[in-house]
């Protein structure tokens, strides 16, 4: 007993209340769902209709020709052979290899424009996955781990794409060969065919008995497969850490438990699936003992014929044959739904909003202000990041933000680059509700140097000419030598045309920081954020770049979180945060005769 | 493929079971055709109603047993196959885990992910495939073969013309298959890798609205795989035309031959027409055929790349006995470099050359230089995440190398420049330094390293959740918690690489105070001469080499670029 409720010690991954769930569901979201799902990659494969429709003419040739192949043997062993007529056979035989010529293009090519589609609908499916996901909000990536969300662009659509290769051909042919065979039974004997007929509830019963079971766990499969991927992903690429603290242990032990989640839930879904081959056989063989029990006993009554029966039992089986096909593609359908239902619920998931009221070529000037903006991160439970924050900066002015760490200076900084909306309160841009512009419009007249340098796999010409994609390698090269990064950057073996990679370590932490201010220097924007750019930088080459830095923001609204002193003594205005609020502001002047925190800070650090 | 299928073995029973399920499965389907033919001739035709209820009971029978054995081959099999998969994966795993950081350098993660992933599940299916219906096809066309053979030989040769092309054929397309498949496997891998680096990036994409640039860079790496997929696919499509044309020209050829033997009167009809249908049952499993071979071209495929990871034989970490280490650990020095270079693997430029100082015991060291001056590398050197190129460090007097890893990194704590912090809890994270610490001793470690209090002021305290990479932290946090997480360790020598850059400067001076109270040796990797003023000496590096090496004071009176240094921070920090 124990073995069938856990077969090799595998814990079901089903409840009853699962199964039950998805049978009270029946009319409700579910197979719905499934339509939906279908529907939608439907309408990707539509786009090629003309092929499609190619596709669909070869298989109904090469269905015609893969039976009349056989049917003109018959005929030449019947009419030929049999009766020892030689002199048409040559004839006959020419015909049959054009037939099986013709045959054999036809599957060739129904397959080669098949292929064709399903990859190009896979292309279009991953890719448009890809796009959707660069227009989803910060929040978003915050809450997940990006190798979770990576296996929906690959393990997941590797099911779809499996599947497309080979179901769309075989239940079209299965369907026609159906058809065909239940139109001869018919002409046959309408009775002997009501019979046949008769397990055909059982298969409906059975497949849906199995499906309610494999579509769950298909999904559940997927999910841990996502998982897995999103801890390989996350582990390797932070090695550093596991190596120097010794803990490769536990990582195996951790990724032992996630395998076995894969493990468990691939074994039902596999097992269950496994079914339903072995049960369409079984109600085959029952249906041709019926067949042959009943027809039998027809036949003594002089209902039907013998020669019927016997012509019929030869149907009954061609019959079940295509629908026993059916029933197994039904199986990686729905392993392909799973799949494509987790792609699909990221390309459900709602854009970044976009506020489109104001043209955009708008020509912002830089004027920045915050009206009582509140803000909480969604992950954080955490109180708010920010509350009530108000604050004007006039355009070509140089704002420095000042707090300890955690005081909210980043995310004034991210909600300026509207990575995040605000909760409560307003951002203008020129007197504008940053709502009512474009994002493009803000950001492409901005510059960033982030906390976190990323650099991407590519040269370094690109890896700074992000900042202006028409930026030319002249300009890159001015810009870099105003970042101090020239010099490195000659160094290299092959100069701006080595590639980085973005977890390799050919350059250094302080390097790559160079670069993203190289990048901010050849963006030429209007507002320009600094978020401690220079923080791994020596303090030597900090003060070269500074000058630089200096005259970057000379005529352009700044944002600068700094630790040197100097930067924040030079800026126009300060802003002083403290747990999220914003405690003083003000011109230097302004705060020295207030004589608060930041006269303080200067008192302390003998400024004053 | 060998050294992946060795991983079936200890499976071997269930999958002997499961072989042996799907024989008498198809046993009954090979005697199946013999009952009903029974059923027909002696009951139906002979109209005897009980022979049809004696066939037909045994029919049932029969059909009842291949049912069972069906549906228990299903369990056997699955089981067969995903534990093959599960120990796999965890072999892989395991495998990588021992890579030295060097290795890890020729394999990207977006390789490894693909190899964990699609490449264990293509060589699963198989395996899977295998145990259930891969047998079928060639045993029903052996099967008829025979048959054909025991019919009339002759015939039956004819039938076997084409095999010798066929053969050719099938080694070629087997041959380019595994090349192409293994060439879509690689395209996974560039996609992976685009589509992690955006994840990596976004902030910075959707700052400099590079939204379309990256979608046309992904839509390129897409275009590749899918060119490639078609490539390899359409290939192997060509199996199930070929075969079968070539079987039902054999198939005339037997015909037409076969007519005239029985035209010479040397053959019955009777012999013909049973070798034909034998033959036209051999055409109806050929695209059962193909389908293996083109499953197992790509199974071979994905093993090859996953033989590349587990056959991997140097680039690993060795560790050694803990009794290797020798017992006159000399305690009167802590870390001492001698004439130490490094460059990384494939690359021309040195990052270090030659290097030498001692550390005594309790010392702490702060290391300056400008950037890419080698600072990071110097303190990878001392976790030997890298190996000299030449020279010898050694630790309480002992060559490194001769230390176990595990040993020798047990007693170093290590806080990257990058905070580097996983999903997980805050608690998980501060205890990843040492395994089922206790709620104080994490609380001592955050507290020394000054986030205890921000951490009390989350709502949920340490059980807040933190992103991956720590995203919902700030820069300051992060740092802390790292530093915490080294902590923890109390270990005998503290690594921490520029790890308070992004602290202001009241909590910083706040941390540092705290950690007068460590005994342990300390290398400071610092910008800032104020932290550098408190340290018992400064190591001062300049491409590569130490320049200087000495008090503040000392280095202030000899070094110009200290001095250079000095002058470049007058003017103070605020807590900005």
């Amino acid at each position: 007993m124990n073995f069938i409720r856990k077969p090799f010690g595998y814990e079901p991954v089903l409840t009853k209340e699962d199964v039950k769930n998805s049978v009270q569901k029946k009319k409700g979201p579910r197979p719905n769902n499934w339509k939906n799902t279908l529907l939608r990659i439907w309408k990707i494969v539509d786009e090629q209709r003309a092929l499609l429709i190619a596709v669909l003419l070869l298989v109904v040739l090469s269905s015609v020709m893969s039976l009349l192949g056989p049917y003109l043997i018959g005929h030449m062993i019947d009419e030929y052979v049999m009766k020892e007529k030689f002199s048409g056979m040559p004839l006959l035989i020419v015909g049959l290899i054009i037939i099986y010529f013709v045959l054999a293009l036809s599957l060739f090519f129904q397959n080669y424009w098949m292929i064709g589609i399903a990859q190009q609908t896979i292309y279009r499916m991953r890719t448009g996955l890809f796009h959707h996901l660069l227009h989803l909000p910060i929040a978003f990536f915050d809450k997940r781990q990006h190798g979770e969300l990576m296996s929906r662009a690959t393990n997941d659509m590797e099911t779809v794409s499996a599947t497309l290769n080979s179901s769309f051909i075989q239940v079209f042919s299965s369907i026609l060969t159906l058809t065909g065979t239940f139109i001869v039974m018919l002409s046959l004997s309408p009775l002997l065919t009501l019979l046949t007929m008769i397990i055909i509830p059982a298969m409906f019963i059975a497949t849906r008995w199995i499906t309610r079971r494999t579509g769950k766990l298909f999904k559940e499969q997927q999910a841990a497969l996502g998982a897995l991927n999103g801890m390989i992903e996350e582990t390797i690429s932070g090695q550093q850490v596991v190596k120097a603290f010794s803990q490769e242990e536990r990582v195996k032990k951790e990724f032992c438990e996630k395998n076995s989640r894969l493990r468990r839930t691939g074994f039902w879904a596999l097992t269950y699936s496994g079914y339903i081959p072995k049960v369409m056989n079984f109600l085959n063989n029952i249906s041709f003992a019926i067949i042959a029990g009943i027809g039998g006993l027809l036949a003594f009554k002089g209902h039907v014929t013998i020669g019927t029966i016997v012509v019929f039992t030869e149907y009954a089986r061609q019959f079940t044959r295509p629908l026993n096909d059916l029933a197994n593609q039904m199986n990686t359908v729905l392993s392909a739904i799973a799949g494509a239902e987790r792609v699909f619920s990221i390309m459900d998931e709602t854009v970044e909003k976009d506020g489109g009221e104001v043209d955009e070529r708008h020509k912002l000037l830089g004027d920045v202000e915050f009206r009582h903006v509140s803000f909480k991160y969604e992950l954080a439970e955490q109180a708010h990041t920010l509350k009530d924050v108000s604050f004007h900066v006039k355009p070509g002015q140089t704002a420095a933000l000042v707090g300890a760490t955690g005081a909210g200076k980043t995310t004034i900084m991210q909600l300026i680059a509207r990575f995040y909306d605000v909760e409560q309160g307003t951002i203008l841009f020129d007197g504008i509700d940053v709502q009512k512009l474009k994002r493009e419009t803000l950001r492409s007249q901005m510059a960033f140097v982030l906390q976190d340098s990323f650099l991407f796999e590519a040269s370094i010409y690109e890896n700074i000419r992000y900042g202006r994609l028409d930026a030319t390698n002249e300009e890159i090269e001015e810009a870099a030598k105003k970042a101090n990064a020239h010099d490195f950057i000659v160094k290299l073996p092959n100069g701006y045309n080595t590639i980085l990679t973005s977890d390799g370590s050919e350059i250094s932490q302080g390097q790559k920081q160079l670069l993203s201010i190289a990048r901010a220097f050849v963006a030429d924007p209007v507002i320009l954020l600094l978020d401690e750019a220079t923080s791994s930088i020596d303090t030597v080459t900090e003060v070269k770049i500074q000058q630089a830095l200096d005259v970057l923001m000379e005529g352009r609204t700044s944002f600068v979180i700094a630790h040197r002193l100097n930067t924040v003594r030079n800026a126009d205005i300060v802003f002083v945060m403290q747990e999220g609020q914003m405690v003083e502001a003000g011109t230097q002047q302004e705060l020295m005769e207030t004589n608060g925190i930041y006269a303080n800070m200067l008192k302390q650090a003998g400024i004053l | 493929m060998k050294t992946v299928f060795s991983y079936v073995k200890p499976y071997k029973w269930p999958a002997m079971i499961a072989f042996c399920l799907m024989l008498i499965e198809l046993s009954v389907e090979l005697i199946q055709p013999l009952i009903i033919a029974k059923i027909i001739d002696r009951g139906i035709i002979a109209q005897d109603l009980g022979t049809i209820g004696y066939w037909g009971f045994i029919l049932i029978m029969f059909a009842i047993a291949a049912f069972l054995s069906g549906i228990i081959n299903s369990y056997f099999a699955s089981h067969t196959a995903q534990s093959f998969g599960f120990d796999l994966r965890n072999a892989l795993f395991s495998k990588i885990q021992s890579f030295t950081m060097a290795t890890y350098l020729r394999f990207p993660t977006s390789v490894l992910i693909t190899r964990l992933t699609s490449d264990v599940q293509q060589v699963q299916s198989v395996l899977f495939m295998s145990l259930r219906i891969m047998l079928r096809a060639p045993l029903a066309a052996v099967g008829s073969l025979i048959m054909a053979f025991v019919v009339n030989p002759k015939m039956a040769l004819f039938l076997l013309i084409g095999t010798p092309l066929l053969m050719i054929f099938l080694y070629i397309i087997v041959k380019k298959g595994v090349h192409f498949f293994g060439e879509v496997q690689r395209r996974l891998d560039r996609v992976n890798r685009v589509l992690q680096e955006n994840l990596q990036g976004i902030r910075l994409v959707k700052a400099y609205m590079r939204g379309n640039y990256e979608s046309s860079r992904f839509q390129d790496v897409s275009n590749h795989l899918k060119i490639d997929t078609i490539k390899a696919l359409r290939m192997m499509e060509l199996i199930q035309p070929v075969l079968l044309f070539v079987m039902n020209v054999s198939l005339l050829a037997a015909l037409w031959f076969g007519s005239i033997d029985v035209r010479n009167g040397s053959a019955q009809v009777g012999e013909l027409v049973a070798v034909v249908n034998y033959a036209l049952r051999m055409t109806g499993s050929f695209s059962m055929f193909a389908f293996i071979i083109n499953a197992v071209s790509r199974a071979k495929a994905s093993s090859e790349r996953m033989e590349e990871i587990l056959l991997i034989e140097s680039g690993i970490e060795e560790y050694k006995d803990v009794n290797s280490l020798s017992p006159d650990i000399q305690h009167s020095e802590s870390l001492r470099f001698e004439h130490v270079s490094f460059q990384y693997p494939n690359t021309k430029k040195s990052i270090l050359k030659d290097v030498s100082f001692t550390v005594s015991p309790g010392e702490t060291i702060a290391i300056m230089g400008a950037t890419g001056a080698g600072k990071s590398t110097l303190l990878n050197l001392i976790l030997r995440f890298y190996e000299p190129t030449s020279g010898e460090i050694y630790i309480n007097g002992q060559q490194i190398s001769k230390w176990p890893l595990e040993k020798l990194r047990s007693i170093i704590g290590y806080v990257p420049q990058q905070s580097m912090l996983f999903t997980g809890s805050i608690y998980e994270n501060v205890s990843w330094g040492k395994q089922g610490a206790k709620m104080e001793e994490v609380r001592a470690a955050t507290t020394q390293a000054q986030i205890h209090q921000t951490v009390e002021n989350f709502p949920e305290q340490y059980k807040t959740r933190v992103g991956q990479k720590g995203v919902n932290l700030s820069g300051g946090q992060k740092q802390r918690l790292s530093i915490a997480r080294a902590l923890i360790r109390k270990s005998e020598i503290l690594l921490l690489d520029d790890s308070t850059s992004a602290l202001d400067v009241k909590t910083e001076t706040a941390f540092w105070e705290a950690l007068k109270r460590e005994r342990a040796t300390m290398l400071v990797v610092t910008q800032k001469i104020r932290t550098a003023k408190e340290a018992d000496k400064i190591l001062l590096l300049d491409e590569g080499q130490v320049i200087a090496y000495g008090t503040h004071e000392q280095l202030y009176e000899t070094s110009e670029v200290y001095k250079l240094i000095v002058l470049s921070q007058q003017e103070r920090e605020v807590d900005a």
